[in-house]
């Protein structure tokens, strides 16, 4: 009887937990759709027909990524930023700095973890400690640095900026690197491979896994970022930035109308959507805070 | 042998340690010192003066405006704390226990972190001004005078919900993936003392993911002054709503390429720096002090 009774209230919370995430992902599902279906309806269309199916399908696609580009005005030239060349800014921005970020956080956390010297012990505190600090308001100043610098108005300029080896993912590899079977390390050391080799041919093959899964962690961050753009790349409009500009910053009428609008954004989107369903399970299944699954 | 592991030791760091001493030390002490100049352009002179932090500190708190500000960053991280915690705790449990659905459910409420904010925020504002007024006029009969992002009595509403909506992603999978580390054999223990489901919730696996927890709830006193509730991205730098993150954000962007205005904008972070730091270790003190406890 008892056994029964806590049966029947499991499935009590279970049926109103499914009925709960059950709504949440009809209402997220049904938004983007809706998004999907206006993309596709003319302007007459969607001011008769807000919701649902269009009558006639448009192809706004074509008009969007062929009529929709960027003013820039930098070194008092003016030109235009089209779709193309901001997918490739993008590309070149989330590859970069993802892939920089990631190798100096992998790299970093390895070597504290594998090399018992006193100084790594302050990295790991210093991550730790910069963690829990919280700092405001210093974007007026990492400016001022960054220019001082010269590292504004280029790609390469945020990569650098944001090739540091702080915040959690530190932790993560730490740990990981922490949990290798020192075997590895002692049979190579015995065949004669230099510390060099360990890094490259034990070390980072061991670390392929986690670090691909930081890696496209990091490039989604990076895809979809557009305040930082904004700021230190405004001659190099990534296309989340362009999606900013579509909103806020178009003039022209070919490109007017929420069924444009909505065209843009889902053009925003696909490469990000490619990713994440090509490596969901990586993405999802890896990481845990201060330690690896 | 030892020697030539320190050689590839500092070679190694020799980036990340410059990287972090010009990026994070430099940046920040720059910050500091900013925040007490007077940086004239025309004659190119800098002094130093307390006037930028006198001048924050009266318009904190003098300015109903920003009164304001500070009450919406407040009320931001406490309903994410009131709804968005405990809903992600559930959801997380949820998928843990494989119940239906429990997969696509999971990768359903990761879906919305890694979609561009300015694309989510698009396409909700013009789902909400267009097709949901269009629903509400045709089936409901409702009208509202103006849209419910762009009504002022509703629009700071529409925009806390966009918030909790799309914010359960990191936090569910990580919550998830620490449920996961779980022992079967407390689950199995816990079980045969009688705790199932709500019981097993509550008395093991919460205190078991309270580390988790705690590291978001206390890293997390940051957002109060950092958070923008996308509101950029809902109206750009013209917002009549404002939260302290989107002031800081926004204040930057004007000062751009205006070095004068560089030292205002810094005082108004060293303040602000000042509030978040203590009130991050009293929480913290607070959170392990009365905590529940792994054992």
């Amino acid at each position: 009887m008892n056994n029964l009774k806590m049966k029947k209230g499991r499935s009590v919370i279970t049926y109103i937990m499914l009925v709960i995430l059950a709504a949440y992902a009809i209402a997220l599902i049904g938004v983007l759709l809706w998004a999907i279906m206006t993309s596709f309806k003319s302007l007459d269309d969607f001011r008769a027909n807000p919701t649902f199916l269009p009558k006639v399908f448009s192809w706004n696609y074509g008009i969007v990524y062929n009529a929709y580009s960027i003013q820039v005005l930098f070194n008092d030239e003016l030109y235009y930023v089209g779709m193309l060349e901001m997918y490739f800014n993008s590309v070149a921005y989330a590859l970069g700095g993802a892939f920089f970020q990631t190798m100096v956080t992998c790299i970093t956390a390895y070597v504290c973890a594998r090399y018992p010297f006193r100084f790594s012990k302050v990295l790991h505190s210093i991550v730790i400690v910069t963690m829990i600090i919280p700092v405001v308001g210093n974007l007026v100043s990492e400016i001022q640095v960054a220019t001082a610098l010269g590292l504004t108005y280029h790609i390469w300029g945020t990569w650098i900026m944001k090739a540091n080896f702080m915040g959690l993912y530190f932790l993560v590899f730490y740990e990981f690197s922490k949990s290798l079977s020192p075997s590895y390390f002692e049979a190579a050391r015995i065949d004669g491979a230099n510390d060099w080799h360990i890094l490259l041919r034990i070390a980072l093959p061991l670390l392929r896994n986690l670090i691909l899964t930081v890696m496209l962690i990091n490039f989604i961050a990076y895809w979809n970022d557009y305040q930082i753009p904004l700021i230190y790349i405004p001659n190099k409009p990534t296309i989340s930035y362009g999606m900013y500009y579509f909103s806020f910053g178009r003039t022209d009428n070919e490109l007017a109308g929420v069924p444009m609008y909505m065209a843009a954004a889902i053009l925003v989107v696909v490469p990000v959507i490619a990713v994440f369903l090509c490596f969901h399970k990586k993405l999802l299944g890896n990481l845990t805070v201060g330690g690896v699954k | 042998m030892l020697k030539k592991s320190l050689q590839f030791y500092i070679i190694i760091l020799i980036w990340p340690v410059l990287q972090f001493a010009v990026f994070y030390i430099g940046v920040n002490f720059n910050s500091f010192l900013l925040a007490f100049q007077n940086i004239d352009t025309y004659n190119n002179v800098t002094t130093f003066t307390f006037d930028n932090i006198t001048n924050a500190f009266n318009l904190i708190t003098t300015d109903p405006a920003m009164g304001e500000t500070i009450t919406n960053s407040l009320i931001s991280y406490g309903l994410s704390l009131v709804n968005g915690i405990p809903l992600g705790l559930l959801f997380a449990y949820y998928i843990f226990k494989k119940w239906p659905l429990a997969g696509s459910f999971r990768v359903i409420l990761f879906l919305p972190s890694i979609l561009p904010v300015i694309v989510s925020v698009t396409i909700y504002m013009y789902f909400v001004e267009n097709a949901l007024e269009f629903v509400l006029k045709e089936y409901f009969g409702k009208t509202t005078p103006l849209g419910f992002l762009s009504n002022p009595d509703t629009r700071f509403g529409a925009v806390l919900f966009f918030a909790i909506f799309t914010g359960f992603g990191t936090s569910v999978l990580m919550y998830t993936n620490k449920m996961n580390s779980i022992d079967p054999e407390i689950l199995e223990a816990g079980k045969l003392d009688g705790a199932s489901g709500f019981k097993e919730f509550w008395y093991i696996v919460l205190p078991l993911t309270y580390p988790t927890l705690t590291i978001f709830l206390y890293t997390g006193i940051i957002t109060i002054f950092t958070s923008q509730l996308n509101l950029y991205s809902f109206y750009s730098s013209r917002s009549s709503i404002q939260t302290i993150g989107y002031f800081l954000y926004v204040s930057t962007q004007r000062a751009q390429g205006n070095v004068s205005l560089y030292p205002a904008v810094a005082a108004y972070g060293l303040i602000f720096t000042c509030v978040a730091v203590p009130l991050t270790f009293i929480v913290k003190f607070l959170l392990e002090k009365f905590g529940p406890s792994e054992d």
